[in-house]
């Protein structure tokens, strides 16, 4: 276990990970991706949307994180993330048609539009598809 | 003497009654395993959010902390003659004294700061309508969420903190306080009438800091060494939002799981009255039954001997 990162991601409503051991996690952290192996030094992000993975042994797992913190501390990976999902919840025709919902929803620039929230929902559709996208190729 | 008939419609209605609670009563008991499981399963996120604040709490100090611009949440921020209350009950009744005693401890509140001006957010449509209908208050209605439950989910959790982190913000209230149902066991529940904001200090480590500074290092396993990306203001600024969040997110949590609870009891008890009512009915309807046949018997008896004579 001594060179195994324990990776823990929970969401408000249910905990997606716990405990896991894993060699290798990459972190959609604020100001750009983060790689993570045993041994990190103690650290606090705040994520924002994006793809998070992680490696064990072979097989690498992804997951989709919307806006949370992580906090690396001792060989310990805690994610709380206000929404996630493993990459097979993924819808990928859902994603495509909220993608272009939103993309619209911009577009249109009615004034009745919030633009921050449209903005949100874009980038999180984006990263939906980018996981779909991702799970395609494995196959 | 009520007929036959009469008693015998009576009986029915009240076994169609006792039909429905008996419905009611396994509805709530199968959705409450459902609720407590979503409590349990938002508690790891809880405590992972408390963890946090209070390690970042250990790494500020007080000029991070006065320029972080959160600190106006926390104690000591406002003082005004406004208030804000935040009220959780549900949306259907049929719960016993589950929105009673709620609406009750409002009210008690209410009286308590009836000199200042109140703002209101609602959420289940009993406080709702208890709110609208109430006068001569300096009262005004901000947010009102209606028919969440039982279905809530941690967007409704988000939509409420946000509202009640701008009317803190916006109207400059000197407190919000929030009353709600807290779910103590099955057969309890606890009414629970506290300030959500303005938050206390010692939620992210803060008075240990500020009365002794050297503590936390004295004790030496506290003192860990972070790094924190974007800066400490920053993630702060960004944590304490979603950590009010997070509690409203439980505080809705245990009101669904309360009411649930509340119309288990109540649907219970309802219907072993029913049962009750239906047993001395049909005492009562073989009885009157018993003595017709009775009367009916000595009148033929009566009449054959008059002709046999």
């Amino acid at each position: 276990m001594e060179n195994k990162l324990l990776l823990s991601i929970v969401t408000p409503e249910r905990p997606l990970v716990e405990n896991k051991p894993v060699d290798f996690a990459v972190l959609p952290a604020y100001e750009g991706e983060m790689g993570i192996l045993p041994g990190h030094i103690s650290f606090v992000v705040q994520l924002k949307e994006g793809i998070l993975r992680y490696r064990e042994g072979s097989a690498e797992e992804y997951f989709s994180v919307h806006g949370g913190f992580a906090e690396i501390h001792g060989g310990r990976i805690s994610v709380f993330a206000e929404t996630g999902e493993l990459a097979k919840e993924i819808d990928e025709e859902r994603a495509r048609q909220s993608y272009q919902k939103a993309k619209d929803a911009l577009s249109m620039r009615g004034e009745d539009i919030d633009l921050d929230s449209a903005q949100a929902a874009l980038r999180r559709a984006a990263v939906r598809l980018k996981i779909a996208e991702l799970k395609k190729r494995r196959k | 003497m009520p007929s036959l008939r009469d008693v015998r419609r009576h009986i029915k209605s009240v076994k169609n009654i006792q039909q429905i609670t008996y419905a009611m009563k396994m509805v709530a008991a199968a959705r409450i395993k459902r609720a407590q499981s979503a409590i349990l399963s938002s508690r790891p996120f809880a405590v992972k959010m408390e963890e946090m604040l209070a390690d970042l709490g250990a790494e500020l100090n007080e000029d991070d902390f006065k320029t972080s611009g959160v600190c106006d949440l926390f104690e000591g921020g406002f003082y005004s003659d406004s208030v804000g209350l935040l009220l959780i009950t549900s949306d259907k009744g049929l719960c016993g004294s589950f929105n009673a005693n709620l609406l009750k401890a409002a009210v008690k509140w209410l009286r308590e700061n009836r000199e200042k001006k109140i703002y209101c957010l609602a959420i289940g449509k009993k406080g709702r309508d208890f709110l609208r209908r109430l006068k001569n208050l300096n009262l005004e209605m901000e947010q009102e969420l209606i028919g969440i439950f039982p279905k809530i989910s941690y967007a409704h959790a988000e939509m409420t903190g946000e509202a009640v982190t701008n009317l803190y913000r916006a109207k400059k209230t000197a407190k919000i306080t929030v009353i709600y149902n807290e779910f103590k066991s099955l057969i309890a529940q606890r009414i629970v009438c506290r300030d959500l904001l303005p938050l206390e200090m010692h939620i992210a480590g803060l008075p240990a800091k500020a009365v002794v500074a050297g503590k936390t290092s004295a004790s030496g396993e506290k003192l860990r060494d972070f790094n924190f990306e974007p800066g400490k203001n920053l993630l702060l600024r960004a944590l304490l939002p979603r950590y009010i969040k997070a509690q409203i997110y439980r505080m809705l949590l245990e009101s669904q799981s309360a009411e649930l609870a509340a119309r288990m009891n109540a649907m219970e008890s309802a219907n072993k009255n029913a049962g009750e009512l239906i047993d001395a009915l049909t005492l009562k309807l073989n009885k009157t039954r018993q003595a017709m046949i009775t009367k009916e018997l000595s009148e033929i008896v009566g009449g054959a001997e008059a002709l046999g004579g």
